[in-house]
């Protein structure tokens, strides 16, 4: 048969002509490269929010008057709220330390090396209370009114908390009411960047400098204008995000990896590091980049006509110290950790520990992570050898007295932790990982900050025999 | 907070005992009649893990504590060290250590080897100072030169009296106590103290000052190399566009690679390695090594550099890491990794050094105006100028350098330099300098210049701050002909150039208004190089162009002539039938071949001239020619096997009788038939498409120029997979202006060709439609053809077939 006779002749010289084309293409090009994902994929970026300004109206004398306002609309944001840990300041019963029963456990009723607890000083703490009127320890934390909208959602900059969570006096409820929107960073910043007693005490990474920040403090909220909800996100007012100094476990937490996915360094080296670092780790090179945290916190100090100087000592709080800049400690962790809890006995002539990292070379699912210590000395049991609550804050309190003994006979009275009347004051430390603040990755720690000499890392007391570039990683 | 390392407090130490000994050293030289501060005591470095402890003896071999005299390392380290095989292998052990190879050392100073002794703890102590070693050696006291490197150790102390040994760091027998000890291996603070700006504190800003005349600073001096592990923004000088320069001062110093790991004593059992060509078949693995005792009684100080040392290929696989570089293996073979590598210094080096007024002018260039100080100097940096280095195993390739030109009064028929303090005496009499000269006693005093090289191997940047831009070479301005000023002549004269026995010059020192310029070429007495879109023959685009716009010139004619006619003259109707000419294949492969060809011409074109298609891809261009190609060629073949297969072959070959006469009547149609509308001297037909000069053509190009051409491609592409062959037939700067004279003429037949399908048929575009659809009409010369038999061989007197193919 001759071929120009069949009518389909042409497909076959189109299949040839194809074929001549297509194979040396194939032989020759290279395939290409994957397409990565963009961190962007996983940002919102979407930050409209309606306009309340016409939607309220009215006079408005008490917060849960707002608040009762908020819910003619939004018929489940109390009920969403009050089932979070900003309400209960507690979280979900779980697991902790060797206990077999699961406990809530959080603010409420934990001890930390700062103003040590909340238990007999309500009324100042609650100032960051995402709630209203909680004084002692009968709060009714099931009526909806209590919940304090504003606090998170107050766009107005106005509005202002003090004892017990109620809004200050003087502040234009209203105008509050109708500027609400997406929080921003003043919202979360207002209690986050202040807990402790002051800016940037607690966490190292937290502090006013990011209310407006430039690049070189943070990265995120620097040169991309990030907010805090932004990674931090927000389902049904559930945010994400722990803090062990709070939480124990690593339920609902955040990764950089959430949004950085694939391979995201181009060497192959700094990528081989991701098995054993975090993220933090080579990124957070310093914390407290520019105001500076509080490092250390000395009870024992108090009480006596030093001198003030609110950056060493104060005679309500004993002596302490800030530094800015802080090169972080490093520490192989999992994500969870241990938790003093309030009556654990413990051994006074240690440190203690309040929140023992839990993490180890040999265990695959632990980083070296960053952390502040925080080192405090505080008071405790001489008899019982456990952990004490003064009170401090208040009428008889130790700020106002500057008797120990009478300020944790008060403290033991109302948070029915027994006192023997017998107080000395024990070493405590607590971790704060690191997270925030990342630095631009031009100031990311390079090979030599750690595989040199006089490096950051201590090898031998990370458990590695040496450093890992000559002695192998784990 | 920040832990200060110890190395840095050395550094810092041993930069404040510089000076101070600088200044002491000035004061006693300008008699002053202060008493000099006591030098300070620097910490001790921690001990030394494993070195013993030892006896500091003096040159008689008795212990330096009780005869208050010099140590001697010959007798102090030869206690346990083959000092004597140290001294004869080593480059740094013998005379060389006394003065760095700065130009003016080599100008002026004879090489001989020196009279001092080697200076063990220049290299193996944490904190050796320097400057008081120099000073020594600057006031005869060449005895006393080691005992001074240890003066930061607080063995030793320096008063007016001299120097002193602190018994307090001894045994009362000599020996050193052992918490003193700190003999280690060389760190990179150690090559510093005479190899320039070195810092390993990635951050501690590092500041340095630009164009110094700081002899130990040579090296940085000469090149602007910098070996720091620090981000360039992070530093403290002011570096043009620095806050996007986020790479290193040197990868290798971020990486962790410390000096010696690359300049290591190559009898170092740690480094050995073992040749292929000297291990037996039999065995993977020698386990056999020279033990750690013998090496370290004997260590060879000849340390790996250059020729032995271990390049830049000994550790990179460079060619599985450039898979994105096009003819990678060609691109290594022509160019050294740092000509990428290094594309930009970013700190200042010598340009020029005049000694022609006694005290020496420096001029540098990578830095603009400024005071000197390290805050108050603009630095820009510089592109170091790519010379051809000629290594140990004779391949040639462009490596950076930079050039310093060194000019200086020299006398006598060799040329021998005049002492600099002899210069200076000349121009205090004020008087003409060859007169003044003269009467020093120097004849024929004249100014010479001399252009140095000056290889730079360091400074490399992370891969992302590499070259990779093809256009940067693959342009007309090309990266490899970019010139470097030489400064200006003093004398009008050009310098001579000085090679280090490696690097030559491939281009000409110009100047203009006394300005020096080295223009490099790609092509010279060492370098051959022809680079796409930046070499090319001119006189083959001169041919190429000429043949090309005279056929379009010719065409242009021809045609207006044609249209002149038929205006004049309506076509006449020749009688026509309809044939199916051309097969569904031949279709395919016409048009196929067209468009490769097409894309072949264009995309040559922009690999030829990228400078003017600045907007498509060169790299890109490059990928699909070679695609083209490929198309091309395997389109050719198919097309050959069709045509011998089918016997359709025969239709290319020109019938040898009748044929010039045939070929003759078709030349006069085109010059005069065509124009009265005459019929084709040649009856096209199915079986004889081709008229005798179409036959001719077709043979030129299908077995002259498109053999020529696929030969010249694929021996240019396969110039990195088998070089000899493309090499022994004269390599690219013959092939590759002859693949473009073949391309010039493939793209003039293009135009001829087209334009003849217009005269084939009974109007203009009849032909380029037969072509498409396959069916022709054809002029009918004869009405009452007999058929053809299919048996007989194609004739002029036999008529083709005439009438439509039928089915079969």
């Amino acid at each position: 048969m001759q071929l120009k006779h069949s009518k389909y002749i042409w497909i076959f010289g189109l299949l040839g002509t194809a074929f001549i084309i297509l194979a040396p293409i194939v032989l020759l090009v290279s395939s290409p490269t994957e397409a990565k994902t963009s961190a962007w994929d996983f940002v919102d970026q979407d930050r409209r929010h309606t306009s309340h300004a016409t939607l309220i109206t009215g006079e408005f004398t008490t917060g849960s008057e707002v608040t009762q306002t908020c819910l003619t609309c939004h018929e489940d944001a109390s009920h969403e709220v009050m089932g979070t840990a900003h309400w209960n300041w507690k979280g979900e019963p779980v697991l902790v330390n060797d206990n077999t029963e699961p406990i809530a456990i959080g603010k409420a009723n934990l001890f930390n090396n700062f103003c040590i607890g909340i238990q007999s000083n309500w009324a100042g703490c609650t100032r960051c209370h995402a709630g209203y009127g909680w004084t002692d320890a009968n709060f009714d934390f099931t009526n909806t009114e209590n919940v304090d909208c504003l606090v998170c959602h107050d766009q107005s900059g106005t509005y202002v908390k003090t004892t017990g969570g109620q809004p200050a006096e003087g502040v234009n409820l209203l105008v509050a009411a109708q500027s609400v929107g997406t929080p921003s960073r003043m919202n979360c910043g207002y209690c986050h960047f202040n807990g402790g007693g002051g800016q940037g005490v607690k966490h190292g990474d937290l502090d006013e400098s990011l209310y407006y920040p430039s690049e070189e403090i943070d990265v995120h909220m620097g040169q991309y204008n990030f907010l805090c909800v932004d990674c931090h996100k927000t389902d049904d007012h559930q945010i994400l995000g722990r803090s062990i100094s709070v939480s124990v476990d690593n339920k609902n937490q955040l990764y950089c990896t959430d949004c950085h996915q694939d391979t995201i360094h181009t060497d192959e080296r700094i990528n081989s590091h991701t098995d054993a670092l975090a993220c933090q780790t080579c990124h957070i090179p310093l914390g407290a980049v520019q105001e500076p945290t509080k490092m250390t916190w000395d009870w024992s100090t108090a009480g006596q006509d030093l001198g003030d100087d609110p950056h060493t000592y104060l005679k309500i709080k004993g002596s302490f110290h800030y530094e800015s800049g802080i090169v972080p400690e490093y520490a192989w962790f999992d994500g969870t950790v241990d938790r003093y809890l309030m009556g654990d006995v413990f051994d006074p002539t240690q440190v203690l520990d309040m929140n023992p990292i839990h993490g180890s070379i040999d265990d695959p699912d632990s980083l070296i992570y960053p952390f502040k210590v925080h080192r405090g000395k505080q008071p405790y049991d001489t008899i019982y050898n456990y952990l004490l609550q003064p009170q401090t804050a208040g009428e008889g309190g130790y700020w106002t007295t500057f008797d120990w003994n009478n300020a944790l006979e008060r403290g033991s009275e109302l948070s029915g932790l027994p006192y023997s009347g017998s107080y000395g004051f024990a070493e405590t430390r607590m971790n704060w990982v690191l997270s925030h603040m990342v630095a631009p990755k031009e100031q990311a720690l390079q090979c030599t900050d750690c595989h040199s000499e006089g490096g950051r890392m201590d090898w031998e007391a990370l458990g590695y025999e040496g450093d890992p570039m000559y002695w192998g990683g784990r | 907070m920040f832990r200060i390392s110890r190395r840095y407090i050395m550094a810092y130490t041993l930069w404040v005992m510089g000076m101070a000994f600088l200044v002491l050293g000035a004061t006693i030289a300008l008699g002053s009649e202060e008493t000099p501060e006591p030098t300070p005591t620097a910490p001790v470095g921690d001990p030394s893990p494993l070195h013993p402890v030892f006896t500091f003896l003096d040159a008689d071999g008795n212990a330096v504590i009780t005869a208050n005299t010099p140590i001697s390392t010959l007798k102090t380290c030869g206690t346990c060290h083959d000092v004597e095989f140290i001294r004869t292998h080593g480059e740094h052990t013998d005379g060389a250590t006394d003065r760095n190879l700065t130009i003016e050392n080599l100008i002026f100073d004879s090489q001989e080897a020196s009279s001092v002794e080697m200076n063990c703890f220049l290299c193996h102590i944490p904190n050796p100072n320097n400057a008081a070693r120099l000073s020594t050696l600057e006031n005869g006291q060449t005895d006393w030169a080691s005992t001074a490197t240890l003066l930061d150790t607080g063995f030793v102390v320096q008063s007016e009296a001299g120097f002193a040994w602190d018994t307090t760091k001894f045994t009362t027998e000599g020996e050193l106590l052992p918490d003193v000890v700190t003999i280690q291996d060389p760190t990179n603070d150690n090559c510093a103290a005479c190899h320039g700006v070195v810092h390993t504190q990635a951050r501690d800003p590092l500041v340095f000052s630009p164009c110094s005349s700081d002899e130990s600073e040579w090296t940085t001096l000469s090149t602007g190399q910098i070996v720091s592990p620090q981000k360039i923004l992070n530093s403290g000088m002011n570096i043009e566009g620095k806050a996007e320069l986020s790479r290193t001062w040197d990868v290798h110093a971020e990486r962790v690679v410390d000096c010696v790991d690359c300049h290591y004593a190559q009898n170092n059992p740690v480094y050995y390695t073992e040749q292929d060509a000297n291990k037996p078949d039999h065995l993977i693995f020698d386990p056999r090594r020279m033990d750690f005792g013998d090496y370290l009684y004997r260590p060879l100080h000849e340390f790996a550099n250059e020729d032995d040392m271990r390049g830049c290929e000994n550790c990179h696989d460079a060619l599985n890491t450039h898979t994105w570089l096009q003819y990678t293996e060609r691109h290594l073979a022509v160019l050294a990794c740092e000509t990428c590598h290094i594309p930009q210094l970013y700190a200042p080096a010598i340009q020029t050094i005049d000694y022609t007024g006694g005290t020496p002018a420096t001029d540098c260039r990578g830095v603009e105006a400024g005071d000197g100080t390290p805050a108050n100097t603009f630095i820009t940096g510089y592109e170091p100028v790519l010379l051809p280095r000629t290594d140990e195993n004779g391949m040639t390739k462009l490596a950076p350098y930079n050039l310093v030109t060194a000019w200086f009064w020299a006398y006598g028929e060799n040329g021998d330099p005049v002492p600099l303090a002899d210069v200076e005496k000349a121009k205090a009499t004020g008087v003409n300098m060859t007169e003044a000269l003269k009467t020093l006693g120097y004849a024929d005093a004249r100014i010479l210049g001399e252009t140095r090289p000056f290889q730079i191997s360091h400074s490399v940047g992370s891969s992302a701050w590499a070259i990779k831009d093809c256009q940067t070479c693959h342009h007309p301005d090309s990266r490899l002909t970019t010139s470097i000023a030489l400064g200006n002549t003093p004398t009008g004269e050009t310098p001579q150039f000085i090679s280090d026995g490696r690097a030559s010059l491939s281009g000409d020192i110009t100047q203009t208004d006394g300005l020096l310029l080295y223009t490099p070429q790609t092509q010279s007495d060492v370098l051959t190089l022809y680079v796409f879109g930046h070499s090319s023959a001119s006189f083959v685009d001169v041919i190429g162009t000429l043949m090309f716009f005279g056929v379009v010139v010719g065409v242009f004619g021809h045609s207006t002539l044609r249209f002149i006619a038929s205006r004049k003259l309506p076509p006449a109707h020749h009688p026509r039938k309809r044939v199916y000419m051309y097969s569904v294949y031949e279709r395919q492969w016409h048009w196929l071949q067209t468009a490769v060809i097409f894309g072949l011409i264009f995309t040559g074109l922009i690999i030829h001239k990228p400078d003017i298609f600045g907007i498509f891809s060169f790299p890109f261009m490059v990928e699909v020619h070679n695609i083209l190609a490929i198309i091309l060629v395997v389109n050719a073949f198919l097309s050959l096997f069709y045509h011998v297969v089918s016997g359709e072959i025969q239709q290319f070959l020109p019938q040898p009788h009748g044929f010039f006469g045939q070929a003759i009547s078709q030349a006069k149609y085109y010059l005069g038939g065509i124009f009265k509308h005459e019929e084709h001297p040649f009856q096209k037909s199915p079986e004889h498409k081709m008229n005798p000069l179409q036959q001719v053509t077709y043979l030129m190009i299908l077995n002259v120029l498109l053999p020529l051409q696929i030969i010249t491609g694929v021996l240019m592409w396969g110039l990195q997979r088998f070089p000899d062959l493309a090499t022994s037939l004269g390599g690219l700067p013959l092939l590759a202006p002859f693949h473009t004279l073949v391309a010039w003429s493939f793209a003039s037949f293009i135009v001829m060709h087209v334009y003849l399908t217009t005269t084939a048929g009974h109007h203009p575009l009849a032909g380029i439609e037969s072509m498409i659809t396959g069916w022709d009409e054809i002029e009918s010369h004869e009405e009452t053809s007999p058929k053809p038999t299919g048996n007989e061989p194609p004739s002029e007197n036999v008529p083709p077939m005439a009438t439509e193919p039928t089915a079969s």
